[in-house]
This record gives structure tokens, sequence and C-alpha cells, in this order.
């Protein structure tokens, strides 16, 4: 238990005796150097045990003999020495970064250093104002001087503008605290008051405000901290970017009790600004270090402003909240800013490296994700929770630009993060040299904060083991991940039947339903994963992560419950897509809309009213009545999921462009969330109506999503695009029908979801082992492929008559519950609109069926051998399953009656295998018995009359007297439908395309516009600075 | 002490003025050191409070009301600790111009906006 | 009811739509012959063909898609003439039509259209898939007046059950959908034109381009059973409008009239009109017709 006082004390002597040391070599001085630093983390942190652990009250030390406020005190509470730890413990690994640096480098730098870590010491813990200024002065000119650690002209020229904009800031400073004394008569912040001031005093504690927040780079008056962390050395960077950051904000936390609620207000304000703009600005930086730099003082922002929102709310809320963004933002960047240094790249296309070097990339993964907010780090729970306050009172101005400033920072982040994963890469590339000192900080710190975030979930939030079990899932199989994929694959096929079995009794009803489409659907799907060959490093744990957040996502009891195993969901997804081989711009397109989505989700979730019972959340939201801002978000945000007209252009993208084995589960499974999270909208829906029928205009938007889903589909020239397209289309009839609200309505949408679960997945493992023989998606490539994949044509003819539904399959029951169900409810013209659409999806199945199995063989492919076994084998269940819900339709008609009936009258009557609507019947089994019956018949006929059947070889056909040149030429598979583009003429337009591309270019085009007023030129930081103070305080009006 | 209030101010605006306008960094870092000492004479002018008696502890004061009978000796200390810290800070930026004139041999700061947007 | 005899009169009744379905075939290639100042062939050509057709010796075979193409289309016929009630009120003539109601009719019209389409395509005849793009194509365009006609029939009568409809229809010949909503029917009747193929509509088979389109590779008893199924689908095309649109038929001799007089409509504008290009074709069927498709919605839902 050692005084505090020492750190200072220590840190003073052993800075100045370190040239003394020197003389003893550097070795000495480095072990004196270390040494005080780790003494420094090793006192704090037992204070900080001592406070936390054994409840010990706040440590006041008094200087100099006195009592304050004739003597400077300070303070250890809580708060001091969480922040000391953490800046102390940032200090000793930046320190440790540098080690190579400072083996080296002059001894001034372990001076400065020293001096700069004991400045911010001094400055967390004094009360005293003046001592404030003066550690401020301390902590600003050792920054200053260590700005050029490593010399260049642009680290000098930073540092000049660093000089003169924190020179301007110290001036008004000082003015500040001055006219504080003047006013009160004293300087120590626990003997003033707000009540001291006078209404003209508050000119005082403006200027101070102001003096600080200037410090925490406010946009725009923030230029030269760009340059700063554009252009220093990374690990000195780090320590301004987070230990300096850390500090000043800790002062503004220090002031904030003493400034007036409306001057608080306009700086939070401030903040959101900061962090809308400099996302909104980071959009066009290509230059790692500077969009860091940009991404850090938007989080600063984001954190003045949750503080400034948030600090008359209880203290664990407030903990929770501005310490979430802070120890996210800081351990982040801190890590990320180290990271630069490792891979040496300004340009982001070049991160590409990274892929070479797996453990740098997995860090920069975790950093990237802790940066972006999303769960389990600390970012994500600070910031539901402050969205959820600012939501609440009513803040919609404010909520809406956090998050749309976190959806640029999202992209930004992302595109790197993809480029890191996917981007192309020199071939006479170096090894990034592997420097222990180098490494180990940013490992440390990326396991701390997977800590903090398993602790916050765990103490704050009460979660067990199975919401934490995607990320358990993600961890275990990276320790395992040395084992063939294969055994893997097997161990998750059994993981995924334990995780089922131990969802089994916890599921009923609607959960059950959605627990066999996610789980089994799932677990049926990863039999075609075994076919890999390789390691597939990483692919097992971010699929088992993924079919996790779909079991928890079920058994989801509060909103938070139900978001995070949705964010879990979007994340693994995310990872699974990134995977393929090009897949780069399509994960970030789906990254993007999944983002924006959850974003809206969260707003919709905040607004609801809390939920007052025990139970899942699909049954307790019965009880709830959710109000319309609420309803239209979250309806949005499921629709975006579920790949709905005007938000779907992420979709076909992500389906096409992931491995071939991962598309069935993104396409067939995943896409259920969005309809899972409607339906549950839906049974709050109909127990509590809301006042403005929202569901008729997603009943509408259901019927044009699966009209231009069928449309887009026809027009495809690539086997996965086309069955993403009509998955949208599927998708799309099953919006439409839930927004029917009706019995039938929700029967024909379950009916149809676990059909296409069925049907879809056969389709994309059919479509993959096509793929895996041929290597080709592009279907005019191929051709008269049935000779030699008879068993996966079998496959595509069956799922393909599902899909149109022709009877006797297991479509046609689809069919007919929509249409009876949308005549019933009285709309007519979204049935038409349906009936269309069906007509069109013959146009796409014909072309998937004909391009690829059809006509003429290639060359080529004269040797191709059918898909591999492990393709084959989920596909013939899935056939297994359609037939016998075709044979018998009741097997899944009935339970789905009793699930429906729990939310509607019944409205179908079961007799036997006759199913009687108020319009019509239809008795699948008798229906079945004909088809056969008329099926039979002409085929006996054929094969007894016609006895003299003669089989030709290829290209023995009736051609005009020619005979055909090549199967390229003959086969009729390219742009099979140009005279129905030609048809529709302006219709055909890629319109939303289109739109989403300008609205992309737009904010480009606005960000780049607007970090112009970073004109490089030092004066006119400083009048920006002073402008901005100029304005804020006639925006204050005192 | 109103008249060296009033100067106090006017050198802080000429400063401040004098740091917008200057082009050569060696005149910026005047203008910083006059708007500095601007600062300096308002503390010295505003940091005296009316009717209370210098910091030492006689017979005068006794120790239990010394508090509010003296003037805080801060202040006194602030202006000196100012000054201070304001000649580093200048020291620092004039040997960061030498250090940007050895580089590029210019002293406009106008030549020094390679980081910029 | 025992099955065997419900077979019995499935039977029964699938050979006497087949022979009128020809004979109306042959008689249809009689007043085109003549429309053309030819005198055509006799009215039983037709059957002759078939027999001719089987009575090939040998029959090329391209695989086993193609060998049960001609299978599933003469399937998707007979089906969907199963699941119409084709006399009202007659036990032998309405088939197996308890199985389902309107919507499954619809639905199995595709059966056959969907084999037909697989079987033609694996002959491997550049022709066959051009015809089939242009047949789905236009396919999914007049189904969209034709399934407009269809939900009018279904808020006019409140029931998707073909004999319930024909039943509402009783009475005096004003109760027919003709009259109650003209609308309807006149969207339905342009997309028969389509479904029935002949000129302007006649873009799939279209001799002089792609000559015969689909069916081009088709040879043998492929083709016999082709043409037997053109018979029967034909009449049950036929009988459905009748049904819906026209009243019913309570006996043969009606049904005769009705339908033979329906099918007129396809041939006299036929016989009038030259062929459109494809995208005409398909953008004529998503213009007028569905437009009339809505009035004819509008008209019964909200007047």
């Amino acid at each position: 238990m050692v005084n505090p006082i020492f750190i200072l004390i220590l840190s003073l002597a052993a800075g100045f005796l370190l040239s003394i040391f020197e003389k003893g070599g550097r070795k000495l001085s480095l072990t004196v150097f270390y040494g005080v630093l780790s003494f420094n983390v090793f006192v704090i942190a037992e204070w900080f045990y001592r406070i936390v652990f054994l409840s010990e009250p706040a440590l006041i030390i008094n200087t100099a003999g006195f009592t304050a406020p004739l003597s400077i005190n300070l303070r250890l509470g809580l708060q001091e020495s969480f922040v000391l730890l953490f800046t102390n413990f940032t200090g000793l690994m930046a320190a440790i970064y540098l080690f190579r640096k400072f083996i080296k480098s002059h001894i001034s730098s372990l001076i400065l250093y020293l001096i700069l870590i004991m400045g911010i010491n001094g400055l967390v813990m004094t009360r005293d104002l003046f001592n404030m200024f003066v550690f401020m002065e301390i902590v600003s000119i050792s920054t200053y001087a260590l700005t050029i650690l490593t010399k260049t002209r642009d680290s000098l020229t930073a540092g000049f503008k660093y000089m003169i904009a924190g020179g301007t800031a110290s001036i008004f400073f000082l003015l500040g605290v001055v006219f504080v004394y003047y006013f009160t008569g004293n300087l120590n912040l626990d003997f003033i008051t707000q009540s001291d001031f006078s209404h003209f005093g508050l000119i005082s504690l403006f200027l101070l405000a102001m003096a600080v927040f200037i410090e925490l780079k406010p946009f725009p008056a923030n230029g030269w901290a760009l340059d700063v962390y554009q252009s220093v050395n990374s690990g000195i960077t780090s320590v301004i970017a987070v230990v300096n950051s850390a500090g000043i904000f800790f002062v503004f936390y220090k002031i904030s009790p003493l400034l007036p609620v409306h001057l608080l207000h306009i700086l939070g304000i401030a903040g959101v600004i900061t962090f809308f703009f400099s996302n909104l600005m980071g959009l066009k930086q290509t230059n790692a270090k500077r969009l860091l730099g940009y991404s850090s003082i938007g989080q600063i922002g984001l954190l003045v402003a949750s503080l400034s929102f948030t600090i008359h709310y209880q203290t664990s809320l407030i903990y929770l909240i501005v310490g979430g963004f802070f120890v996210n933002h800081l351990i982040a960047k801190a890590g990320l800013f180290w990271l630069t240094g490792i891979v040496e790249k300004e340009n982001l296309k070049d991160w590409g490296v990274l892929k070479n070097n797996k453990s740098l990339l997995i860090l920069f993964g975790v950093l990237l994700f802790a940066l972006s907010g999303l769960p389990p780090f600390p970012g994500f729970w600070a910031k539901w929770e402050f969205i959820k306050i600012l939501t609440q009172t009513k803040m919609f101005w404010v909520v809406g630009t956090i998050l749309l400033g976190s959806l640029f920072e999202i992209i930004f982040l992302f595109r790197w993060f993809t480029i890191a994963v996917k981007g192309d890469i020199d071939s006479n590339e170096k090894e990034i040299p592997f420097e222990f000192s180098k490494l180990f900080p940013i490992a440390l710190f990326s396991g701390i904060i997977l800590l903090i975030s398993v602790a916050i979930m765990k103490s704050y939030y009460d979660f067990t083991l199975i919401q934490l079990l995607p990320i358990i899932a993600v961890l275990g199989v990276y320790l395992l991940d040395f084992i063939p994929s294969k055994i893997k694959g097997f161990l998750s096929l059994i993981v995924v039947g334990i995780y089922g079995y131990y969802l089994y009794p916890f599921e009923s009803n609607l959960q059950l339903f959605f627990g066999i489409i996610f789980i089994v659907g799932s677990a049926i799907n990863i039999i075609g994963t075994l076919n890999r060959k390789n390691l597939s490093q990483g692919f097992y744990g971010f699929l088992l992560m993924m079919i996790f957040s779909f079991g928890n996502l079920i058994i989801a009891k509060t909103y938070l419950e139900f978001f995070l195993a949705w964010e879990f969901m979007t994340i693994s997804s995310f990872v699974l897509i990134l995977r393929g081989n090009k897949a780069q711009m399509a994960s970030l397109m789906y990254m993007i809309f999944s983002t924006a989505g959850a974003y809206l989700m969260m707003v919709g979730f905040s607004y609801a009213p809390a939920l007052n019972s025990n139970s899942v959340l699909i049954n307790s939201i019965a009880n709830v009545q959710l109000p319309v801002l609420s309803i239209i978000l979250l309806a949005i945000g499921f629709m975006i999921k579920s790949g709905s007209f005007g938000v779907h252009i992420w979709l076909p993208e992500a389906h096409a462009e992931a491995e071939s084995d991962v598309s069935p589960f993104i396409s067939a499974i995943l896409l259920k969330a969005g309809v899972f999270g409607l339906l549950m909208i839906g049974i709050s829906y109909i127990k509590n109506t809301p006042s403005f029928d929202v569901f008729y205009f997603v009943g509408w938007f259901g019927v044009i999503t699966a009209l231009v889903g069928a449309f887009l589909a026809s027009f495809q020239e690539d086997a996965k695009r086309l069955l993403a397209y009509s998955s949208m289309s599927q998708v799309g009839y099953i919006v439409a029908s839930i927004a029917i609200l009706s019995h039938l309505g929700w029967l024909s949408a379950m009916y149809l979801s676990f059909n296409h679960m069925m049907f879809k997945s056969a389709l994309f493992i059919a479509i993959a082992g096509v793929y895996y023989r041929t290597h080709t998606r592009t279907m005019y490539e191929m051709g008269g492929l049935i000779k030699k994949m008879p068993l996966s044509y079998i496959t595509v003819l069956i799922s393909i008559i599902a899909v149109s539904g022709v009877p006797p399959l297991s479509g046609f029951g689809a069919k007919w519950l929509i249409y009876s169900s949308f005549i019933e409810k009285g709309w007519y013209f979204q049935a038409g609109v349906l009936f269309f659409s069906s007509g069109v999806s013959f146009l796409y199945l014909y072309r998937l069926i004909h391009t690829i199995f059809l006509g003429q063989l290639k060359y080529e492919h004269q040797d191709i051998k059918e898909a591999p076994i492990w393709f084959i084998i989920p596909q013939y269940i899935f056939m297994a399953g359609i037939m016998a819900i075709s044979m018998n339709p009741n097997l899944i008609i009935q339970p789905l009656n009793s699930i429906v009936g729990h939310y509607f009258q019944s409205a179908i009557l079961i007799d036997g295998y006759n199913i009687t609507s108020s319009l019509g019947n239809w008795n699948g089994n008798l229906v079945m018995m004909v088809t056969m019956g008329v099926f039979i018949v002409p085929l006996l006929f054929l094969k007894l009359y016609n006895g003299k059947t003669q089989k030709v070889e290829q290209f023995n056909i009736v051609y005009a007297a020619e005979r055909p040149e090549s199967p390229q030429t003959t086969h009729i598979a390219h742009n099979m439908y140009a005279h129905y583009r030609k048809a529709l003429g302006g219709w055909g337009k890629p319109r939303i395309w289109n739109f989403w591309h300008e609205a992309t270019e737009w904010s480009h085009s606005f960000g780049d516009f607007f970090r112009h007023i970073y004109t490089g030129n030092g004066q006119t930081y400083i009048l920006h600075i002073i402008l901005y103070i100029v304005v804020i305080y006639i925006i204050l009006g005192v | 002490m109103i008249f060296a209030l009033i100067l106090g101010f006017a050198l802080l605006l000429i400063g401040i003025y004098g740091m917008l306008s200057q082009r050569n960094l060696i005149k910026i870092v005047i203008s910083f050191s006059i708007a500095d000492t601007g600062t300096h004479i308002i503390i010295v002018a505003i940091g005296y409070l009316r009717g209370r008696t210098a910091p030492i502890l006689d017979k005068a004061i006794d120790i239990a009301n010394a508090t509010h009978k003296v003037v805080d000796p801060i202040p006194s200390a602030l202006v000196l600790t100012a000054i201070v810290i304001g000649l580093a800070v200048t020291a620092l930026m004039l040997s960061f111009i030498i250090e940007l004139y050895k580089k590029k041999k210019s002293l406009s700061i106008d030549d020094y906006q390679e980081l910029k947007w | 009811m025992n099955i065997w005899i419900k077979i019995l009169y499935a039977i029964i009744s699938i050979s006497v739509a087949t022979i009128y379905g020809l004979i109306l075939g042959g008689f249809v290639r009689k007043i085109y012959a003549r429309a053309h100042g030819r005198f055509g062939p006799p009215i039983w050509q037709p059957f002759l063909d078939i027999i001719q057709t089987h009575g090939r010796r040998v029959a090329i075979s391209h695989g086993v898609m193609y060998y049960l193409g001609p299978v599933f289309r003469l399937g998707g016929g007979l089906g969907t003439y199963l699941f119409i009630p084709v006399i009202y009120g007659s036990v032998v003539f309405a088939n197996f039509s308890m199985a389902g109601d309107l919507l499954l009719v619809m639905y199995f019209i595709f059966f056959g259209q969907l084999g037909m389409a697989l079987g033609a395509g694996q002959g491997g005849h550049p022709y066959s898939p051009l015809g089939i793009a242009r047949g789905l194509a236009q396919m999914s365009a007049f189904e969209v007046p034709f399934s407009l006609a269809v939900i009018a029939v279904a808020i006019q009568y409140q029931s998707l059950n073909i004999t319930t409809i024909v039943a509402a229809q009783q009475g005096s010949i004003l109760n027919w959908t003709l009259f109650t909503n003209p609308f309807a029917v006149i969207a339905a009747m342009i997309s028969l034109l389509g479904m029935n193929m002949h000129s302007p509509f006649s873009i799939v088979l279209a001799p002089q381009e792609i000559p015969i389109g689909p069916p081009i590779e088709m040879n043998g008893s492929f083709l016999g059973i082709l043409q037997t199924n053109r018979g029967l689908f034909a009449a049950a095309k036929l009988v459905l409008f009748m049904n819906l649109f026209f009243g019913g038929a309570t006996n043969l001799l009606i049904m005769v009239i009705k339908t033979f007089f329906i099918y007129l409509v396809s041939v006299i504008v036929g016989a009038s009109f030259p062929r459109f290009r494809p995208e005409q074709s398909f953008r004529f069927f998503l213009k007028w017709p569905t437009i009339i498709g809505i009035i004819g919605i509008i008209f019964v839902a909200y007047f």
C-alpha cells in the first residue's frame, strides 16, 4: 500500500536521474525506466483493488502540510484509480511497444516519456484547477517533444501545429482558471460549486470548459490532431490518442459538475456533431493512421456526448455507458495504432499483407470489431444503453446522427477489414517481421478487451453460458484448428445436435418450428461442408457461432438478448461470407446493410415499452403495445435481413460470393431470422393493434419483392445469383403472407418458410456440387450435365417443381394457401402481383435447370463425375422431406395449424387429407394419386407400345441440313430472356442499385467536401479554434 | 488595476491577431508570446482579492480562520508558473522552427501544408 | 364411391374430351384453310396424324428426360382435365374435381408445360429452348390478366371451387360471369388468345422463324402423344373457361356448343392478325388486358 504521491515523486526523480543512470549504460537506464512505469501500474492496481474489492474510501492526499483549499490536494477514488490504472498500464504497454526505439533513441525521450506519464497521473488526481493547468502543460510539452521521436518533416510540421493549437487552448484555460478564482475566490474543485458563479461568472467556466474541450478535438477545430495522428510514430500516437485523451477526458469529467446543464448539452451536441462529421470524412481516407485519427476524434466526441447526456443518471449506468465507450475506444485504438506501426503500410489498399499473417489478422479483427461497437465488446453495451436513454428522452435527432455516424464508421472500418482479409497482395511482398515487443502489447490488449466484455456480460447483465456460447464456439474451435476439417465438421454436427437437444425443452410452438428450421436445417447443411479438404481454419467456429445465435434468437427473453443474438448472427455470417474468394465487396455490403438494419432495430427496441414478464420474448411481446415508430423501425430492420425490395442489393452479392457450401446457410436459413422477427412483431401487432397499419405497407413491399426478385433472377447468368434472387422472391412471399395477419396468411408463411428452407438448401448444395466439378457458376458455360450428374439433376428437378408450385409437390400447398389467404383478406391486387411473380418464376427455374443440365454438353465437361457424396447426402435428406410433405401435407399443415391457432381462430378445416378453406379445398394426397396415375399411364403406354426407341449421340439433331459446329453455338443459354428485357423497357433499369450507388457517391463526396476545411495550414487551425469558441459562445448566449 | 486589465486583454488580442495574420513562423511564435504575456498581466490584474491580507501566518491571523482572512497564495504563484511554462513552450516552438528550417529552408507557414484533409 | 367406377368414369370422360378436342382441332384447321383460300385437310386429319406418328418403326430418343417430356405433357393434359368438373350435375363428367379448386387447375396446367420444356430441352436442338423461352415469357405475361380475372371471379362468388362457381351462374343467361362482370371476362378471353397460341401470339411454335419450336426434335410416338394431348388439353382449357365465365354446361351438347364458340374467338383473331414479335406480345398482355382485369376486380370488389 504505497501512497500514490510516490508515483509523482518517483517518476520525477527518475526523470531527473535518468541522464545520470545513462552513464551506466542504456541497460541500466532502461531498467529504471521500465521499473518506474511498472511501479506506477503496481501502485495504482493495488489501490484499485482496494477500492473496488475491499470497498475502501477514496484517498485524499494533502500536500505541504495544509488542508485544502490552502494547499493542493489529490484524490484517488474509484474513477481516478480506474482511469489511472488504464493510463499507466497503456503507458507501460506503449513503452514496451517502443522498446526497440527506446534502445536506440536519445535518453531524453525516456525522460520525456516518464514525465508525460507522471503528468497524466497528476492531471487525473489533482483537485486544484491551477495545478491541473500545470500538469496539463507538463503533459503537453513532453508530448510536443515526443512527437519527433521519429524525426521526419511531417512529424515536425505536425508537432508545430500541435504546439500552437495546444498553446492557444492553454491560454484560454489559464484565463478560465483566473476568472474562476476571481469569481469564487477559490481554485479547488471540492470547494467550488455551480452556485458560486453569478450569471456573468459563467464566462470563466465557459473558458475553462472550452479550453479542455478544444483539447478533446471537436469538429472542426481539430485539424492539428489529425496531422499528429498521421505523422507521428505509432507508439507515441497511441500515447497521444489514448493516454493523453483519457487524461484530458477525465479533466472534462472533473469539471463537468460545475458546468451549467445547457452548456453541457451544447458540448454534448458538439460531441455528436464531431462524431458524425469525423466518420463522414473518414469515408474518403486512404491513409491508415489518418483514418484511425478520424475515428479517434469521432469516438472522443461520442464519449463527451455520452457523458453530457447521461450525467444525471444513476452511477452504474454512467459507468457502463461512459466507461464502456472509454475502455472500448481507447483499448481498440491503442491496439490499432500499434498495428499500423507493425504493418507499416500507409495506404489502406496495401493492407492485404495481413492475410499472410494469421495471428496479426485475428488481432486486427478483434480490435476492429471492438472499435465498431459490435458485441460482445464494451462499446456495444454502452451504445445500447446510451441509445436507450436518448430514445426514451426523445432525442431522436441525436440518435439519428450518432447512428448514421456509426454506420459511416462501420463502412470505412469494414472496408479496411475486408481489404486486410481479401485485398490484393504484391507477390514479392516481404513477410511482416515478427517483433515480440510490438506484438505482445497488442495481444494483451485484445485479450483484455475480451475479458472486459465477458465481465460486463456476466456481472452487469447476468447473462448465462448460453448467451456466451457463440463467443465460446469461436474461441473453442480456434484452439482446435489444427484438426482436419472433416473431423471438425463431424464434431460440429455433434455439438449442434447437443445444442438442439439442450434447446428442445425450452421451445414450444412457434419456437419449436423455427428451432427445426434453424437447428435441424443447419445440421443437415453441415453435412455439405464435410467435403472440405483443407484445414478450413476458423470456418467451423463462425459456423457454430451462427447456428448458436439462431438458437439464442429463439429463446431470447429480453430485447437485449434478442438483439445480442441478432448481432452475433450478423458478425458470424459476415465472416462466413467474407471467406468467399471474391467476397470482399459482397461481404462489405452485407455488413453495411445489416448494421443499418441493426441500428434501426436498436432504436425500435429502445422505444418499445418494457416487458413485464419473464417468459421468452416471442410470447411476452404479445402483451406489449409497441409504438408505431418501433414497429416501423423493427419491420425495416427485419426486412433488410430478409432482403426486401429496396434494401435487397446486398443479397445477391452475399449469397453468390459466399463459399458454395456456406450459401445454403445464408440463403435457406439466415433469411428466416428476418421472418422470425417479423412474426414476432406480428404477435404484438395482432393483440395490440397500432393506430397506423404498418403491415399493410409491409405486405406491399413483400409482393413487390416477390415480383422484382423473380424478374431479377430470370436475367442472371450466374447460377448462385439466380438462386439468391429466387430466395429474395420467395421470402417476399413469406413477408407478404405474414403481413396479412390472418390464420391462413401465417399458415402459408410458415409452410413456405419450411418448404423454402428445404428446397433452397437442396438447390444451393446441388449447385455447390456442380461448381465443385465444373469450377464455374456461369450457367451458359455448362450444359448437358444431366448425363454426368444425374443425382444432382433429380434434386434440382424436384426442387424447382417445389419452388414453382406445380402440383403434386409441396410447393403447390404454399401457392394454394397464399392465394386463398390473400383473396380471403381482400388483398386482391397483391394477389395479382403474386400471380405474376409466380409466372415469372418459371422463367428462372427453367433457365437454371436447362442451361446447366439440359442442352448440349461442353467438350471440357466430357469427363466430369457426379458431385461428391457429402453434397449428395444432404440433398437427398431434403428431397425425402419434400416428398414426405408432398405425399402427406398433413405432416406439416396439422402442426402449423395448431401453432397458428394460438394467435388466430383457425380458418381451415382438415378432414383426412382434405383441407378446406373458406374459398376452396385441396386434397394433397388425392392430387398426388391422380398425378401418379396420369403420369404412369402414358409412360406405360410409351414403354409398351414404343419399343423401338433408338438412342442417339450428341449433336444428332434435325438441324436444317447442317451439322452443329460446337456445343457453345448450339446450346441456347446466354441472355436467354433478352426479349423479355426488351419488353420491359425502362422498367428493367437497375434503379435501386443506382440509388444506393448514388447514395454512396454522395456521402463520399460530402465527406470529401468537409475534410477540405483541414487545409494543412497551422494558422487556419488556430482560426478554427478561435472561431469555434466564439460560435459556441454565441450559441450559449451567456 | 483596471488599466492593467485592459492592457492585458489588448495584448492578448494583439497576440491572437498576430498568430492569425503573420505568415512567418518566428513571428507567429512571437505573437504567441505576446498573447501569453497578455494573459499573465490579466492574472496579475485580477488575482488579487480585495480586503484580505498577505498569506503570512503571524499573530495577526489566527490559524483557525486563516482561510477566510488571507489571500490564497496560489494565484500569486500562478503567474510565475505560467511564465515559466510559457517560456518552455516558446523555447520548444523555436527549436521546432530550427529543425523545420533545416529540413525545408523556409520560415513561411504556408510551406508546411503537406499534411491535410 | 368405388374407386374403380370412378376410374371408369374418368376414362369415359377423357375419351369424350379427347375425341371432341381432336375433332375441334381438325375443324379449326379447316376453317384456317378456308380463310387462306385452301380446301384444307379432312376434319379427322388429327386422328390420321396420330395413327401415322405412332406407326413409325423407329423413334429417336435423346435421353431419359427427353423420353419423359411427352409423358409429362400428356399427364399434364390428363390431370388438368381430370381436376375440372366438365358437366354441371353429371357424375360421370365430374372427374376428380373434389381433389382441389381452381388454383389446383391453374397450377396443374404448368405440370405438362414444365415437363415438356424439360424434355424438349434435352433434345439439344437450339430451337427448343428458343421456343420455350418465348413460351415461358409469354405465359408469365398472359397469366396476369387471367389471374386477375380469376381473382375477380373468386371475389364475385366468394369461392374458388369450380362447381360452386358454375352453380352460381345457373338459372338465367344473365347470371353468367360474361354479363355480371364483363371486364373480367374480356381480360380472360384475351389471355385465352395467348394460351391457345394462335396469331398474333403464335410466337412459340412460329413455323417460319423457329420451325415448330419446342417439339422440333419430337418424333414417332413421342409426337403422337403430344398430338393426342393437343386435343385433350384444348378441350380442358375451353371447358375451364366455359365453367368460369359462360355458365358451365348441364349436358354434353351445351358443352360442345359453348366451347366451340369460345374457341372460335381465338380462331377468328388468329386468322385475321399477323404475328407479334415476342416483346410486343409480352408488352401487349401487360398493358390493356391487365388494365381491364384490374377494372374487373374493382368492378366486383368495390361496386
